[in-house]
């Protein structure tokens, strides 16, 4: 009974800011004179109207649940890892050269492409990690800055070692994969592949690393309070390496999911220019760092963001409001958090405790 | 060498380092009461977005420049009221602030100028470059010093009366003593959260300005998230400087210069991913140097704000 209750304690704030986000976007969608009602309706068509724009919603929240989980599992332990841009950049190139380059049966090389995807955008991430516990570098900014070096760093070599030098466009990416490589589709003719199963998968498994194993347990100690951690015998900086490995893994493998299902080769921006990763760390926000949360809260802003192509297809709304409605839910994300501390200030002074 | 290191190279880093400057002083501000703000990247965004669009209301570049501020303060404002008076997580706050001043200007670009990407008009006039009498004719300074934008020298000027104002007034004592020890300030009667209030809205009044240096210095235009990390850069030099204006005059001026000799670099057979990277990579590498707080110290100060 109490877990029904704080379960549905913990929706009902997800919901309401959900509610005010839309109220926003109605509030903007009036600025610019169009329906409200037909927008909306334009919207949730363009998200879930069909079982096409369905799957459609569905591939596009795939990298978003995957980041966000690796940066909730990071935001438990109380790191801030940014850098899930750069972590994804990384491990979807590297998954493109391994399966451009690998010899063998194509489920193998497929196998591989995903394993080293998470192991370099798992190492990336390490590295900074690495830096902040050896050398004191504030892992905050490392990551934000390190993400500008992934991805000009991915960005030169699609322009010049590994550039696509086959077709007639100078676009800058690598050829294209083979046919047995690509992740398979789900349901033929859907752009939904097995992607999506392996980010449920995930979410199931940070649930239960995080809530029910001792390393799991560790890690929310650490991110609650560092001193009794300390005190009780937790090692910080192997709870980094833990926690930043698995996080840029994750990312990483958002990253080579989305190069082997979606875009089968590496073009350079694809994954920057859709804002994978910060959609992803604003899933975990909206869901305080709730493994299950953040896959929801993904499929959410997945949503909106279709939903808003397709708004923008129908009538005369831009696609933009649909990042009008996130900036409000992501404003009141970071005032849940004061809320949330007001309450408690308040039981502790019903409780007649000591601060 | 030669073609590496010349007048115009150190008169395009004072243009440069001019936003990072601006931006980093706001950082230290607010470090200095004990908020550590993330969301100068979004301020400075906002700053100029704001710019472009009072110059396109207004049809003038100075009441544009005070449009950007008044809209940074009050964007501002938010930041003061979660993290202040809901006592929210600063860092949260500032990421969630990046987000929204990201979502904001994409929004605004499109439904008022009704482009994407980014807004330019050739007609619009942007901020002039003086000529400062004296020191223009002397010869290698004055190719430095003089014919920047306005808002070039007040980023120094600002640097110099913050650090009089801080160190040698009893009011920026106090503001440093309300960021030292919050409590004890306040037992003395300081008023600690009119105080940090202030610190944001001064850091806000920066960051318009950076805004505006980036949008109307150079070229007139507004691209979507042009800031491209320079809010972050800016943080890295509050740091650096230790949240002492000289300080943060001295590693803006190194970041700014790196900057400059990326661009510069681009005119080799360099590749640009590469000359584009330096910068992010000096901004790391001089993160190496800066270590004064602990973890401990660091959980310590953000035990007054809850996760």
């Amino acid at each position: 009974m109490n877990v029904i209750k704080r379960t549905l304690l913990g929706m009902l704030q997800p919901v309401v800011a959900v509610l005010i986000g839309l109220i926003a976007g109605a509030v903007a969608i009036l600025l610019i004179g169009d329906s409200v009602v037909d927008t909306y309706r334009e919207m949730w068509n363009g998200a879930f109207g069909s079982f096409y724009f369905l799957t459609n919603t569905l591939t596009r929240a795939t990298p978003i649940i995957l980041t966000g989980l690796g940066v909730a599992l990071a935001f438990r332990a109380g790191f801030f890892n940014m850098g899930a841009t750069g972590q994804m950049v990384l491990g979807g190139l590297a998954a493109a050269i391994t399966g451009l380059y690998m010899p063998g049966p194509g489920w193998l090389v497929m196998i591989m492409a995903l394993l080293v995807g998470m192991v370099v955008g798992g190492l990336w991430s390490l590295f900074a990690g690495y830096m902040d516990a050896r050398f004191g570098v504030n892992l905050l900014i490392s990551t934000l800055l390190l993400n500008y070096i992934a991805s000009l760093f991915a960005g030169y070599m699609v322009s010049f070692p590994l550039k696509d030098r086959t077709g007639s466009a100078a676009m800058s990416q690598t050829p294209m994969l083979e046919a047995d490589v690509w992740l398979p589709k789900l349901f033929s003719g859907m752009s939904l592949h097995a992607g999506f199963i392996l980010a449920v998968l995930a979410a199931v498994a940070i649930y239960i690393f995080i809530h029910h194993s001792v390393a799991g347990y560790e890690i929310r100690m650490l991110g609650n309070n560092p001193f009794f951690a300390a005190y009780g015998g937790v090692k910080r900086g192997r709870m980094m390496v833990v926690a930043m490995l698995t996080s840029g893994a994750l990312a990483g493998l958002a990253g080579a999911g989305e190069v082997l299902g979606t875009q089968h080769r590496y073009l350079d921006g694809a994954l920057t220019s859709a804002d994978y990763g910060w959609s992803g760390i604003m899933a975990t926000l909206l869901a305080s760092s709730h493994p299950i949360g953040t896959a929801v809260a993904g499929i959410l802003l997945a949503a909106l963001q279709t939903g808003a192509m397709g708004v923008e297809r129908n009538t005369n709304v831009p696609l933009e409001v649909a990042s009008v409605i996130q900036a409000t839910l992501t404003l009141f994300v970071s005032a849940r958090f004061g809320y949330l501390f007001l309450k408690r200030r308040k039981e502790r002074k019903n409780n007649g405790s000591a601060v | 060498m030669d073609q590496l290191f010349d007048i115009s190279l150190f008169n395009s880093t004072l243009r440069i380092l001019t936003p990072i400057l601006l931006a980093a002083l706001g950082g230290a501000i607010c470090a200095r009461v004990g908020l550590f703000n993330v969301g100068l990247e979004g301020l400075v965004l906002v700053g100029a977005f704001s710019a472009i669009l009072g110059n396109h209301l207004l049809g003038n570049v100075w009441l544009a420049v005070l449009f950007a501020v008044i809209c940074v303060m009050l964007f501002s404002l938010l930041f003061a009221y979660v993290s202040i008076n809901l006592r929210a997580n600063v860092i949260v706050v500032g990421i969630s602030l990046n987000f929204l001043a990201a979502g904001l200007t994409t929004f605004c670009l499109r439904a008022i100028f009704d482009v994407k990407g980014a807004y330019y008009d050739k007609n619009m006039q942007g901020l002039p470059r003086w000529d400062i009498p004296l020191i223009k004719d002397i010869p290698v300074l004055g190719g430095i010093v003089s014919g920047h934008s306005p808002l070039v020298y007040a980023a120094f000027a600002a640097a110099i009366l913050m650090w009089v104002y801080l160190f040698k007034t009893v009011s920026g004592f106090r503001l440093r003593a309300a960021g030292e020890n919050p409590v004890a300030a306040q037992s003395l009667g300081i008023p600690v959260r009119r105080i940090q209030y202030g610190a944001v809205l001064v850091s806000g009044a920066l960051c318009g300005l950076a805004g505006a240096q980036l949008s109307l210095g150079q070229v007139t235009m507004f691209t979507e998230g042009m800031t491209a990390g320079r809010g972050f850069i800016a943080l890295v030099a509050t740091m650096l400087g230790q949240s002492n204006p000289l300080g943060v005059v001295a590693s803006s001026l190194l970041f700014g210069l790196m900057d400059a000799f990326s661009i510069r670099l681009q005119g080799f057979a360099l590749p640009a991913q590469f000359t584009q990277m330096l910068p992010y990579i000096m901004t790391l590498a001089a993160m190496f140097f800066f270590k004064d707080r602990s973890y401990l110290k660091d959980a310590q100060r953000a035990n007054g704000s809850s996760r």
